[in-house]
């Protein structure tokens, strides 16, 4: 059968739609490093739709520049989703390892990434009224992906389509408890951290007497 | 003297006189607020004073003790007041460069030219009135009243002046006499039509159209402002505010179907907001000014003849008044200002002064609703020059505001600054079109003001006008007008393909002579290609 390398592989998944991420489960292929870069792509891809965004499109609050919301947006995103899909599916029969998630969840997103990438150059170069070029590459990129993501959670999983449709809706509340979770765990340890530096100061100025 | 001993006295007078100037104190009046703007992203920025306070103007200034004076022509009684009270209208007679104040609280009118001298005081009208007839004098007084217009007569070329007269429930029209007295026309009283379903009439307000149209603000009548024909029958309401749909009206509606009749009647209804104040330009437009509305919703409308609202936001134009965010936080008072605009004036240049009750500051538009600039408090210490205690209503002449207070019973005078003339010398030229010749200006807005951004809009529609395209586009980017430079950069990329057509055509037919003799290559076998590289 096919033998590809390692991009080789990833375009493969990306072109072939229907049967690309089932051939990629059964060569056993897929490259952590390739998924950990296309991450990492993810995070730039956001930054550069936020600063380099044509003028007349740039719509976002450019006075002040904070990675942390993108970051956030980017890159916490993806973990949880990882995390609160394999969470879920392991205890629905799915037979996909967190390995093999976040490996096809990557590059699922590659589309995404890459339509990202050619709106923000074409908003530099084209006027408002072309801007309907910009809004069909925009939604080209997130639809593929997210028809790719479908592919990759039912070759991942071993689903019939509706389950893997069902499983993907469930991963999303998961990853709202997730982030509510870890909201509220930053918020405590925060009172936890004031706490103590209040105790700290306390017995300062016991010392001091 | 030797040198030495001259170079001695030099330098010790030099050194006498920069301590001298060092040691001066700067004593200046400053104005009782800090003057702001607001940038792209609609937050508040510091900017420059366009106007200055320079005087105030009490009873006294007026000189209204002439009043009591039995030798002067204008003497009333002894005990005559000579003081403003409550007055709640000021209105400036263009033409005739006088203005006329409704001394409300003294039930009178009276009349003073530019600089605030008297010229006559009324307290009623003669003529057939039957309504609150003095015995003495025969006049039909004024009780409270509350609103005053002032136009020459495009019929008979007489100077008619219009009387909210708040309680008596009418609304006089009258001419000034060569006796200098006010003779009764009409009397606009309460409409006995169905179509008027108030009980009372109280009139607040009163405007008059270039056809002796008589539009008045009635108090508690939300369905517009109620129109009389110059016969004096009245016509219909004109130009109503909506009501906004909000989540609490939605609900409210949902409510309604439920709810038992006696529940219903307890309910609050949903009615429009009567709208507060009005004024009319020298094309027939009026503009209105709601004190409940906010800045999206009919706060400041601009109606045309048939009652539409030209500066309507659900066209997808962004029009805002006042300040923007809903609710203005004041330190010194501790609590929230929430907007509240009570009186609006256009000018003959077109330009809008919009007062705000609660917060005393005047906000003043170019006729296209650009801000232009800010100033007046209510919020420091009252007893300040330029800040006030109940601003009731706000006159242009010229470029003077005047604002007149209800509580601290006199007019304040705002005069602008050179930067404050710059700006409307640049903006008058910039409406008319003349965006070349306002450039000049701009620039010394700009030096006195680096972030004053209708100078950037300004100062990039005199580029783009002059095809200067790429400069166009730094301006716009600096004004942050994504619309105007959408339009620059249209005629800046024409411009780009244009020059380096050549260079464009010659790199793209490069790339496919590259591509084709790769391909050929491949195929006669001199580049080899693994197979796992292939795809």
């Amino acid at each position: 059968m096919y033998e590809y390398s390692t991009i080789g592989w990833l375009k493969h998944c990306i072109f072939h739609p229907v049967e690309g991420f089932e051939d990629l489960r059964w060569k056993k292929k897929g490259s952590i490093p390739v998924s950990i870069a296309i991450v990492v792509l993810l995070f730039i891809a956001q930054v550069v739709d936020h600063r380099l965004t044509g003028f007349a499109y740039n719509e976002n609050y450019v006075k002040v520049f904070n990675v942390v919301p993108l970051l956030v947006q980017s890159v916490v995103y993806f973990i949880t989703w990882v995390v609160g899909n394999w969470a879920l599916c392991t205890l629905f029969d799915g037979e996909g390892t967190f390995k093999r998630i976040f490996i096809y969840s990557a590059y699922a997103l590659v589309p995404y990434i890459v339509c990202t990438f050619l709106s923000v150059i074409l908003s530099n170069v084209l006027i408002k009224d072309e801007s309907i070029w910009i809004t069909a590459i925009s939604w080209l990129g997130l639809g593929w992906s997210v028809i790719l993501m479908v592919q990759a959670m039912r070759a991942a999983h071993q689903y019939s389509f509706g389950k893997t449709l069902v499983s993907m809706v469930g991963t999303v509340i998961v990853m709202l408890l997730i982030l509510f979770l870890a909201v509220l765990l930053i918020s405590l340890f925060q009172q936890l951290y004031v706490f103590i530096y209040q105790i700290y100061t306390e017995i300062l100025y016991r010392i001091r007497g | 003297m030797s040198i030495r001993k001259k170079m001695k006295r030099i330098l010790t007078l030099a050194l006498t006189a920069s301590l001298c100037s060092v040691m001066t104190i700067t004593a200046f009046a400053d104005e009782p607020y800090n003057s702001y703007s607001y940038d792209a992203w609609e937050e508040p920025i510091p900017s420059q004073s366009a106007y200055r306070i320079t005087e105030t103007i009490t009873g006294e200034e007026i000189g209204l003790a002439q009043l009591r004076d039995p030798s002067s022509p204008y003497f009333v009684s002894e005990d005559a007041v000579i003081t403003l009270s409550g007055a709640k209208d000021l209105f400036c007679d263009d033409d005739a460069r006088e203005f006329w104040i409704a001394d409300t609280g003294n039930n009178r009118i009276i009349r003073v030219n530019e600089d605030f001298k008297l010229r006559g005081v009324y307290y009623g009208v003669s003529g057939n009135s039957e309504i609150n007839v003095d015995a003495e004098t025969g006049l039909s007084n004024f009780q409270d009243p509350m609103g005053i217009y002032v136009k020459t007569s495009a019929y008979t070329n007489e100077k008619i002046v219009y009387i909210a007269d708040n309680k008596n429930a009418r609304v006089v029209k009258a001419k000034l006499t060569v006796q200098n007295t006010l003779e009764l026309i009409l009397e606009y009283t309460k409409p006995e039509e169905a179509l008027y379903t108030q009980s009372t009439f109280l009139p607040s307000k009163v405007i008059a159209d270039n056809a002796e149209n008589v539009y008045a603000v009635v108090t508690s009548v939300n369905t517009g402002a109620v129109q009389f024909s110059r016969d004096g029958s009245f016509t219909g309401f004109y130009g109503a505010n909506r009501v906004e749909v909000t989540a609490k009206v939605i609900a409210q509606t949902i409510w309604r179907k439920f709810a038992s009749n006696a529940q219903i009647n307890a309910m609050e209804r949903n009615v429009p907001s009567e709208y507060n104040n009005f004024d009319i330009d020298r094309e027939g437009f009026i503009y209105t000014v709601t004190e409940k509305g906010n800045t999206s919703t009919d706060a400041v409308k601009k109606l045309n003849s048939a009652g539409y609202n030209i500066w309507n936001n659900n066209t997808g134009n962004e029009y805002k008044f006042g300040d923007i965010t809903d609710a203005v936080w004041d330190s010194v008072q501790n609590k929230k200002h929430n907007i509240m605009l009570t009186d609006i004036v256009v000018d003959r240049q077109g330009r809008m002064n919009v007062l705000d009750f609660e917060t005393g500051r005047v906000f003043q538009y170019d006729k296209n609703a650009n801000l232009i600039c800010i100033f007046g408090t209510k919020t420091s210490t009252a007893d300040q020059r330029g800040s006030f205690s109940q601003p009731n209503a706000v006159e242009t002449l010229g470029e003077n505001v005047y604002v007149i207070d209800g509580a601290k019973n006199d007019i304040t005078v705002f005069t602008t600054t050179t930067f404050g003339q710059q700006v409307h010398k640049a903006v008058e030229l910039y409406d008319e079109g003349k965006y070349v010749e306002a450039v000049p200006y701009w620039n010394n807005v700009l030096d006195r003001d680096g972030l004053y951004t209708l100078a950037y809009v300004g100062m990039g529609k005199a580029s783009l006008n002059q095809e200067r395209y790429n400069e166009a586009l730094d301006y716009f980017k600096l004004a942050y007008d994504r619309d105007d430079y959408d339009k620059a950069f249209k005629y800046a990329r024409e411009d780009f393909l244009r020059d380096h057509f050549t260079a464009i055509i010659i790199i793209i037919a490069v790339l496919i002579i590259l591509l084709i003799v790769r391909k050929i290559l491949i195929n006669k076998g001199i580049i080899v290609i693994h197979e796992r590289e292939r795809i």
